[in-house]
């Protein structure tokens, strides 16, 4: 009888084994604390902390993965800075950059000699679980944060997980864990007021792989890596913006295209005039959210925006009405750039005939100095020949192949249709 | 010799002295025959002697500022040929014979009578008029919201008295510095010449950018009004109204007009985009206009995207 019972127990045990027990931040944090590592970029000359940021070991041991802005200044400048780790036991050691991700912001870094043990990694738990970030918040020492997963964003391009918890500087790179103490994502960023990112870990576990398959020419100009992994995100982003169906979006005589993206967010920006404003004037502007760090210069790149603007007026005359019209269509990209890392913009001119009507547009681009091949394209065109009434569209896009922002432009203006 | 003139010129003034006796003396003591107040002037400084109707000769009494004869330091200098240049201290004259030819009269300004415009007060105030009238129909063309006259008031005051008022008043003092003349209602009818000239122009450069679709009209127009415009009106109304000679006319001109110029073509944004050889904002053709008058084709969204292919990158700055 008891044997009988002993062997059922065991039975069901194996067929469904008890979930094990979840832990706690203390025993994360004891189980951790010598597998994360703070990741500093130090200067040859100086021996001194450029920037600091976080880092866990991964892979065979001898990997420690991090964020890509922690040590993008080593890309720039590799002859002035070099990459180090340092842990909470003292033990520390250069570095070497063994891959790069660079749109979803992930490094991988190798050292000499395997650092420890690594930390296993596990697919994203279900939202409002607990979960628990490690790193060296402004350089004060190792800590863990706690807070509750709240998903996966689609307006990053599913690349970022929202954590309602504390991330602070420095804790970028570090591990993101479950209540098993496995890795579910990487810290990357915070918007205050415990709203934070993290990078989910398959993108991670995608890049060792490519790691081992030694697809990163370290001899070679790391920049023009960055620019091509930048470019193959953007060109690859822009192809599935062309391949979606663009819902439309009416502002009074245009109907456009509306968000044509789950990237993208629509908010009516019009502003909001005084009781003797003569005209009226309406404006809706949607921005992406899944832009890409590129470096300390440049910040972020792939930023597209697309603006709609209506103007009209029952009391200007028509010198009035374009006096004011002209005023207003002078969008610029957002971005202030330095000769040093931009050149100028080339623009040209054209009137283009859409939906019978016609638009003065203007498309302009600029390049990169340090990144071959990518461009920022501004283009606008402005409704003509009526005298009461105004109307432009506004799309500029950062970080890009210029070619491939043609196609995205004909997309746009021949869904844009003129409701008589 | 015939008698003699000594031509004293002091701030584009002269006086003129003849020169009658056998001896005379020039210096800043009280018993000279010719007395010079400036205090670079010794109290005896000249002494010019006249030999018969055949030659002169002028000697120097100074050690302080030594006199300069035909722009050489001479000690004394006897001789037959006029005119002769002298240098007594800072004061600047020339000794002349008295049948010295001088030039035809110049007629003044607006002399003509009613027609002319330098010639009567009326087109002086009509001017004027037509420059306020401007400067509301400026307002009213860029007043967006509900009009309000005191609002039209306080932008032309701000807006026309006040360019007019600041240039008439800084030019008649730098007239009056120059010639010892006030000419205020010639220089109102310049000035207010000029500015409605100004108005015009910037709008035409306006209608012929969106014509040629480019920035040039402005630009060109902005250039050559600060470095072309200004100085040649500048040096016209020097030599036909304070009738200055054409050299020092020009020369000035471009003097008084620097310090509108320059910083003029600092702000402007057409002529900083012309200079800068970088800019991080997009210099499009954003100009837009009521009448629509282009030259460029209207194009399908298919030409576009082909043209638009062949666009050039931008150029980098040094």
């Amino acid at each position: 009888m008891l044997f009988r019972f002993l062997a059922a127990f065991l039975l069901l045990a194996n067929v469904s084994p008890a979930p094990a027990a979840a832990l706690d931040s203390k025993k994360i944090y004891q189980l951790n604390e010598d597998r994360v590592f703070q990741i500093r970029v130090l200067n040859r000359e100086t021996g001194k902390k450029s920037s600091i940021g976080s880092g866990f070991i991964v892979g065979d041991g001898s990997q420690i993965a991090t964020n890509y802005h922690v040590i993008g200044q080593v890309i720039l400048e590799p002859d002035v800075f070099y990459i180090s780790y340092i842990g909470k036991d003292g033990r520390e050691g250069e570095l070497k950059l063994l891959g790069l991700d660079v749109a979803h912001d992930l490094a991988l870094l190798g050292a000499n000699q395997p650092v420890g043990e690594a930390i296993r990694m596990s697919p994203l738990p279900p939202r409002g679980a607990p979960i628990f970030a490690m790193g060296n918040p402004l350089d004060l020492g190792l800590s863990i944060a706690v807070g509750t997963n709240g998903g996966i964003l689609n307006q990053t391009d599913d690349s970022r997980i929202l954590f309602s918890g504390s991330l602070n500087p420095g804790m970028s790179g570090g591990p993101t864990f479950n209540d098993q103490g496995e890795v579910i994502g990487i810290n990357v960023a915070t918007a205050r007021n415990d709203i934070s990112f993290i990078v989910p870990s398959r993108f991670l576990t995608d890049l060792i792989e490519r790691a081992a398959a030694g697809d990163l020419n370290e001899a070679g100009d790391l920049k023009l890596e960055v620019a091509r992994q930048v470019l193959a995100y953007e060109n690859s982003y822009i192809d599935q913006l062309l391949a979606n169906d663009w819902p439309d979006l009416n502002l009074r005589q245009f109907r456009l295209p509306g968000i044509i993206s789950p990237t993208v967010r629509c908010w009516d920006n019009s502003a909001k005039l005084s009781a003797i404003a003569r005209y009226k004037r309406y404006q809706i502007r949607c921005t992406n959210k899944n832009h890409v760090y590129l470096d300390e210069d440049n910040k972020f790149v792939g930023k597209l925006v697309y603006e709609y603007f209506w103007l009209e007026s029952d009391e200007l005359n028509p010198i009035q009405f374009y006096n004011l019209y002209q005023n207003l269509n002078k969008d610029q990209i957002e971005s202030k750039m330095d000769r040093d890392i931009v050149s100028n913009f080339n623009c040209d001119t054209w009137f283009i005939e859409v939906s019978g009507q016609e638009l003065k547009s203007n498309l302009c681009r600029r390049e990169y100095v340090e990144y071959e091949g990518m461009s920022d394209v501004l283009f606008t065109a402005a409704l003509t020949g009526y005298r009461d009434r105004g109307f432009f569209i506004t799309l500029t896009m950062t970080g890009v192949d210029y070619a491939s922002t043609l196609p995205l432009i004909q997309k746009f203006l021949e869904h844009s249709e003129w409701l008589p | 010799m015939a008698a003699l003139i000594l031509e004293i010129s002091t701030r584009g003034l002269h006086r003129y002295q003849p020169i009658e006796s056998e001896t005379t003396t020039v210096g800043r003591a009280l018993d000279n025959d010719i007395i010079l107040s400036d205090p670079t002037v010794a109290p005896h400084h000249l002494k010019i002697i006249r030999y018969g109707d055949d030659s002169v000769e002028i000697v120097n009494l100074s050690d302080v500022n030594p006199a300069r004869i035909n722009n050489q330091k001479l000690e004394s200098l006897v001789t037959a040929t006029l005119p002769v240049n002298l240098e007594i201290g800072r004061v600047r004259a020339q000794l002349l014979p008295r049948d010295f030819a001088v030039a035809p009269a110049r007629p003044v300004a607006g002399s003509g009578g009613r027609g002319h415009l330098f010639g009567h007060a009326f087109w002086t105030v009509a001017l004027v008029l037509a420059c306020l009238v401007l400067g509301g129909l400026d307002f009213y063309l860029n007043a967006y919201n509900t009009f309000k006259w005191a609002d039209l008031f306080k932008y032309v005051l701000r807006e026309t008295v006040l360019t007019i008022g600041i240039f008439v008043l800084a030019l008649s003092i730098l007239e009056r510095l120059l010639v010892n003349r006030w000419e205020i209602r010639q220089l109102v009818t310049t000035i207010s010449l000029v500015y409605l000239l100004y108005y015009f122009l910037s709008n035409l450069a306006e209608v012929l950018d969106y014509l040629f679709s480019a920035s040039w009209p402005s630009t060109q127009f902005r250039l050559g009004w600060y470095l072309t415009i200004i100085p040649c009106a500048i040096a016209l109304y020097l030599i036909n109204i304070s009738h200055l000679k054409k050299g020092r006319s020009f020369l000035l001109a471009i003097l008084i007009a620097s310090p509108i110029a320059v910083p003029s073509i600092l702000q402007s944004p057409e002529l900083r985009a012309l200079m800068d050889d970088f800019s991080s904002s997009a210099r499009y053709q954003n100009s837009l206009s009521w009448t629509n008058l282009h030259l460029r084709d209207r194009v399908g969204i298919d030409t576009f995207v082909e043209q638009a292919r062949r666009l050039e990158p931008g150029e980098f700055a040094d």
